[in-house]
């Protein structure tokens, strides 16, 4: 009996031993934890993509992307008057050296339009080595961070190899991983010194309980000796003129700086991708299985082209529904990030094609466990249990059209 | 004077009782070190926050109003106890130290090491010599009136000249997609972290507009009007959260 406690003693320590020595490691950034009508109906992300997923110290990445800002909008999610496309990682692995939004350079946030389309560009370039997970996100003022797909990153090399310089307006060329660090320790270290000398100047006398005696005694003014007295006042008239001086030969030796920055960068959207006019969506009815993890969008859907239209991906919160036949191409190449694709995920009643100039009831049923996975289906719980998201419509020739549809959810428990 | 006269002139006891008074003072100062150094570093993580933390949120307008605000309250309460009780004239000095400790050792192992930034950009800020001089005041003074009054101000406006000689040189233009940025806004533009928005970064709000574009002396004074509240309300804090009952009978 007591052998066997031992052991289930040993047994135990041994597993929290292992269990401590070798953490999991955070392979998310809480996006699924986001309510689902926040990520289904602000951001809607697509064609996002990387130049390449392995690299070296100082090499750059360019991601790329596109999303169209959701027409139905959530109530309770501030408009976007202000945002940020920002990049998630795990710190600064890697230093973000360009942004453009629209083809313009942006360094700022910026307000979108609803119902606007804009297409995005990041250069980062790598710092520290390792295997990171990095997304593309949204900073949203007073409603937080919408997550884009994201993608595994391997950095190989060395951290000290890296560099990063730059030029500022005086003309010098500066090292932005050293730049004002001896400095910063300078003027640290001699006020941690005088502050330590004040301390020591007291410390190294009795201190508590005869002090305490002493005043309580009413012989506190032998407490303070004249030297002490001496001391303090130059520490009152010293420090001051000191910190006066030094901020006046700082303001001489930099007369060109300028205030941090506040402004926000203007950026009007693309002309109209999402829901530019030849084929249109709407969706008259939504119904969540909820055992069955299938939700059926009831779609009235009319081909305003001359050609064609199938019905191949529906898109929503980085996760993507494809049509059986439906290879993805329909997005730019979408294999490198890890956005979870359910393959024949997108069932179509009636499936064939819809004609030019047809308007069709189409059921489109998107069936698969990425909804629990994702935790998607807590929509239905949500105080706001609509669902938004991208219909991809293809034709023969290619020619892809985008709907951005939107709709009340309703629940089916059984 | 000598440290056996310094010593001498502020010791009642002699032999074995003068030595463990002596381990006494060093237990109190050890267990006040860990004390200051943990409370005080989250009372300033929590109210100061990423203005201290980053480079690109030391701006001229809230920065300078926020920090001392935040920053004259643990000194305040631990001068109520160590001034009176035992004229001890250094409780801002030993809170600020110790935050200072506590917040190099976030910056370097927490930021630096554990999350890549670098340290420049998350240079803490020095309210040291505000500290040197709120002690010197409240002993030369030995009045809490006085000493809420000027040392509160001063406290409040030594604070941003007191650092930028550390941060001017972060505020040098450079020329950056297509706009004028500050070093320091270029480090949060490309040290890629969750708080750059600069609507998460407070920076030049309010309606300090009027007056021939100085935002940092109003936001300073501001500061200082301020600090002669915020002491004396963390002086009686101290005060009334202190006691002294337990050494009463030696």
């Amino acid at each position: 009996m007591i052998n066997s406690l031992k052991s289930l003693l040993v047994g135990l320590g041994l597993t929290v031993v292992v269990q401590l020595c070798s953490p999991n490691a955070a392979l998310a950034h809480g996006e699924k934890a986001l309510e689902p009508f926040v990520r289904m109906r602000t951001i809607q992300f697509y064609d996002v993509e990387w130049s390449k997923n392995n690299l070296a110290v100082n090499d750059e990445v360019v991601l790329t992307g596109k999303f169209h800002v959701a027409e139905d909008w959530p109530r309770g999610v501030a408009k976007p008057d202000a945002t940020y496309l920002n990049v998630s990682a795990p710190g600064p692995v890697m230093i973000r050296t360009e942004r453009y939004i629209n083809g313009q350079p942006s360094v700022s946030s910026f307000a979108l339009k609803l119902g606007g389309d804009y297409e995005f560009k990041i250069a980062l370039k790598a710092r520290i080595p390792g295997r990171f997970h990095i997304h593309p996100f949204f900073n949203l003022h007073d409603a937080g961070p919408v997550m884009g797909p994201g993608e595994w990153v391997e950095i190989s090399g060395q951290t000290a190899a890296f560099v990063n310089q730059v030029k500022t307006l005086d003309g010098a060329v500066i090292d932005m991983e050293t730049y004002g660090l001896a400095n910063g320790f300078g003027w640290h270290l001699l006020w941690i010194a005088l502050g330590s000398a004040w301390l020591i100047w007291w410390v190294r006398r009795p201190l508590f309980l005869p002090r305490f005696r002493m005043v309580r005694e009413g012989r506190h003014a032998e407490l303070i000796s004249p030297l002490d007295k001496t001391i303090a006042l130059a520490i009152l008239v010293g420090v001051p003129v000191f910190v006066l001086a030094a901020n006046a030969f700082a303001d001489r030796q930099y007369p060109n700086a300028i205030p941090l920055q506040a402004a926000l960068d203007h950026i009007d959207p693309l002309p109209p991708v999402v829901n530019s006019g030849l084929v249109s969506a709407k969706i008259q009815r939504t119904e969540f299985n909820i055992p069955g993890r299938a939700v059926t969008l009831f779609a009235l859907i009319h081909n305003g082209s001359d050609q064609p239209v199938r019905v191949t991906e529906f898109a929503t919160a980085n996760v993507r529904f494809l049509a059986s036949g439906a290879d993805g191409a329909n997005q730019q190449n979408t294999q490198n990030t890890d956005a979870g694709v359910a393959r024949e995920g997108l069932t179509l009643d009636p499936p064939d094609a819809i004609a030019p100039g047809e308007t069709r009831a189409l059921r489109i049923t998107a069936a698969d466990a990425l909804w629990r996975k994702e935790r998607l289906d807590g929509l239905v719980r949500d105080a706001d249990s609509r669902l938004g998201g991208l219909l991809f419509l293809v034709d023969p020739t290619g020619a892809r059209h985008i709907a951005s549809v939107a709709s009340a959810v309703i629940p089916k428990f059984k | 004077m000598t440290v056996t006269d310094l010593k001498s002139a502020v010791q009642p006891y002699a032999g074995e009782k003068a030595r463990l008074s002596r381990a006494y003072d060093y237990l109190i100062l050890v267990l006040a070190f860990f004390l200051f150094v943990g409370a005080f570093h989250l009372h300033v993580a929590l109210t100061v926050g990423d203005w201290d933390f980053w480079l690109d949120w030391k701006d001229r307008q809230w920065w300078p109003l926020i920090t001392p605000l935040m920053m004259i309250t643990f000194p305040a309460a631990v001068q109520a106890v160590l001034w009176p009780n035992f004229r001890l004239p250094l409780g801002a000095t030993l809170c600020i130290s110790c935050l200072l400790i506590g917040t190099w050792i976030t910056r370097i192992f927490a930021y630096h090491l554990w999350n890549y930034f670098p340290i420049n950009e998350v240079l803490p800020a020095t309210m040291l010599p505000s500290a040197l001089v709120l002690d010197a005041v409240l002993m030369l003074t030995n009045s809490l009136t006085i000493t809420s009054i000027i040392g509160g101000m001063a406290f409040a406006l030594l604070f941003y000249p007191s650092n930028w000689p550390i941060i001017a040189m972060f505020h040098v233009p450079v020329e950056y997609g297509g706009a004028q940025l500050t070093l320091a806004d270029l480090f949060g533009f490309q040290y890629v972290r969750a708080g750059t928005p600069e609507y998460l970064r407070l920076i030049e709000r309010g309606t300090l507009r009027t007056y021939g574009q100085y935002a940092t002396p109003l936001s300073a004074f501001c500061a200082a009007l301020l600090c002669t509240l915020m002491y004396p309300l963390w002086w009686w804090l101290g005060k009334a959260f202190a006691t002294t009952k337990y050494v009463q009978n030696i």
